[in-house]
């Protein structure tokens, strides 16, 4: 059994935002971002942290890299406190958290790895020999000694992908890794970030693409509103919803029709996933797909719905976060049933 | 489990100090041009009162007689006033540097993303802050220098004729308390998250403060006080003093060394503590990484 590399206990954030309301001058609003977490990471594994934006996920990693004091808990990570044993912290880790920001533009890949080696003490000749491990493991060489300014979007990206493992730490922070990237590139870094942890390196890997979690993940804690709401494998966190089916259906449905299938009785959940051309995505939760089907017809149709394709879905890493939340994690996500009204915290 | 390839060590903190150092060399080196230009604005900038002078009085010596009578040291030659404009405006160009580009580098590092990257690091505070202040005053002191030969090129002047040796000392010895002015500075800059509206306003009241074109006694008591307080007054001060052989207006050299001692060793001390307290805050608050 492996021992925990991080655990967090009782981890609360609160911020003092300041509310600018036309008439009302400013007001300050205390925002509860993290509300007494309490988790562990085993040492040797992937572990997906999801949750849409202003779940609390963003705050939970910045606490644990020390750029964020706690309001009250406490954390190690790599046996450190992340309050009292900052710089020991900070050397046990490799850090991806702002996407390709974080670089010096007018230096080039190869310049900014061998820069921030040095911040992370690593000595010179060692950083050397890290760095050409590194270009030829990214396949980094035909740009690594251009300036980053003259960069695309992906290659930033992957430069600072480089940045977080020049230090060879045994835990990487990785929050959405391969946002920008084309899918040749995301689908290789998803490839070395396995290779990593089959060496042996903790990795905490945020993600809104279930399909990403679902491959890399051991273990997944889902996070909204400040708290974990769910935490297991991905295979635990699926039969958590039961026997439960999904039926996923795309097409033009009016506004009233997620209300109508709501009231369906059998229909456990529904979530709307719209798209610009007017077209959206219907992923409806029932106890028995096969005997719902033809009420979830009548429901769509009768409000003089265009129904282009209808199918049968696995259960999801996104059907469990839909099911705990009321919504998707998608980016354009409308919000749909009860718990959703609750609206967007932390 | 261990820390990977990193080894912390005095080694490894010398390599941070070295490598901050080179990078925002190799930064502004990138920047064609950045450091010359700037080298030329004191040059211009000591062109103005000079030029003003001789309009107001008629003559350049006639402004030179009045100008040193006036502030107290009578008998100085017209190539005297051009140095005196001339010492003062490249002072205040050496002061200015250190303090802006302090609050530049912790804006732009802000907006970059780069200051949360150096805050997510194992390296001291201290030694980054180490590197860029030793980037800030080699930067500093090309300009000085070039601006300085410069200067005395087209105004026909000779700084080295007074005690050059007191005057360089003077200027290194101001440099310490310049640094602790620049991390009260950068601390400001990331606390606001705003740097240019900071440095348009704070330039010209360091300039005024400072007595870049003439010496602070002929300011009121009380802003006179204020003013000599501040120590790149005394920095100012005790370099044309030095160069021009005349008094210092805080007294006796011994007075003069003793407070840029004074200076030297409390105001980076001051600085430094002020810098930790409001990133502590700034931690506590949003985070670095917020601009």
């Amino acid at each position: 059994m492996a021992e925990p590399i991080i655990k967090v206990e009782n981890l609360a954030k609160m911020f003092l935002s300041k509310e600018r309301k036309k008439g009302a001058g400013r007001k300050k609003k205390e925002v509860h971002a993290l509300k007494s977490v309490n988790l562990e990471i085993l040492d040797g594994e992937v572990f997906g942290l999801l949750g849409p934006n202003g779940a609390g996920k963003t705050t939970l990693i910045k606490i644990l890299t020390t750029l964020l004091i706690p309001t009250s808990g406490t954390a190690w990570v790599n046996g450190y406190s992340i309050t009292k044993e900052e710089d020991e912290v900070r050397a046990s880790i490799g850090c991806m958290l702002m996407g390709d920001r974080g670089l010096y533009w007018k230096l080039t890949g190869r310049e900014n790895l061998d820069y921030f080696g040095a911040l992370y003490h690593v000595p010179k000749a060692d950083r050397t020999k890290r760095i050409d491990e590194l270009v030829a493991l990214l396949k980094l060489g035909d740009f690594i000694d251009r300036t980053v300014e003259t960069y695309s979007s992906g290659q930033r990206m992957i430069v600072a992908f480089a940045k977080s493992l020049v230090n060879d730490a045994p835990i990487l922070f990785l929050d959405e890794p391969t946002v920008t990237m084309d899918v040749p590139t995301a689908r290789e870094l998803r490839r070395i970030v396995k290779e990593l942890n089959e060496g042996g390196k903790t990795i905490l890997y945020t993600t809104h693409l279930m399909h990403e979690a679902e491959e890399l993940c051991d273990r997944v804690a889902i996070i909204d509103h400040g708290e974990i709401i769910a935490l297991g494998t991905p295979g635990e966190l699926k039969e958590s919803l039961g026997h439960e089916d999904v039926v996923s259906l795309e097409g033009i449905f009016p506004e009233a029709t997620v209300s109508r299938l709501r009231a369906v009785p059998g229909i456990l959940e529904v979530s709307v996933t719209a798209e610009d051309s007017g077209r959206s995505k219907l992923d409806v939760m029932c106890g028995n797909s096969r005997a719902m089907l033809p009420k979830i017809i009548e429901a769509v149709m009768g409000d003089g719905a265009t129904i282009e394709e209808i199918k049968p879905k696995e259960i999801t890493l996104e059907d469990v976060f839909v099911a705990k939340t009321g919504r998707t994690l998608a980016v354009d996500t409308r919000v749909v049933g009860e718990k959703a009204v609750r609206g967007r915290g932390g | 489990m261990g820390f990977g390839l990193g080894r912390p060590g005095w080694r490894a903190s010398v390599g941070v100090i070295w490598s901050v150092f080179r990078a925002r060399l190799k930064i502004i080196t990138r920047y064609k041009g950045a450091v010359l230009l700037e080298s030329i604005i004191p040059v211009i900038f000591a062109g103005l009162p000079i030029l003003l002078g001789s309009a107001v009085a008629g003559s350049e010596q006639a402004a030179a007689d009045n100008f040193f009578r006036y502030t107290g040291t009578a008998g100085q030659s017209a190539a005297d006033f051009r140095l005196y404009m001339m010492m003062g405006s490249n002072t205040f160009m050496v002061v200015s540097l250190m303090l802006w580009l302090i609050g530049y580098w912790v804006r732009r590092e802000q907006e970059t993303g780069t200051l949360e990257a150096l805050y997510l690091a194992p390296a001291k505070r201290l030694h980054v802050l180490t590197g860029v202040t030793s980037y800030t005053l080699v930067r500093s002191l090309i300009a000085f220098v070039t601006a300085t030969v410069l200067g005395s090129l087209l105004f026909q002047v000779n700084p080295l004729s007074g005690s050059f040796g007191a005057a360089l000392a003077y200027l290194l010895l101001g440099i310490p308390a310049l640094w602790g002015i620049s991390f009260f500075f950068g601390a400001l800059v990331m606390r606001i998250k705003e740097a240019n509206s900071v440095i348009q306003l704070l330039q010209w009241v360091l300039a005024f403060a400072m007595g870049v074109y003439f010496p602070v006694t002929v300011f009121p008591l009380l802003l006179r006080w204020t003013a000599m307080a501040f120590p790149p007054t005394l920095m100012n001060d005790a370099i044309r003093s030095s160069l021009l052989n005349i008094s210092s207006i805080y007294g006796p050299w011994y007075v003069v060394l003793a407070l840029m001692l004074i200076a030297a060793w409390t105001v980076p001390l001051l600085g430094y503590e002020f810098f930790g307290l409001v990133e502590r805050r700034v931690r506590r608050d949003q985070g670095v990484g917020q601009f």
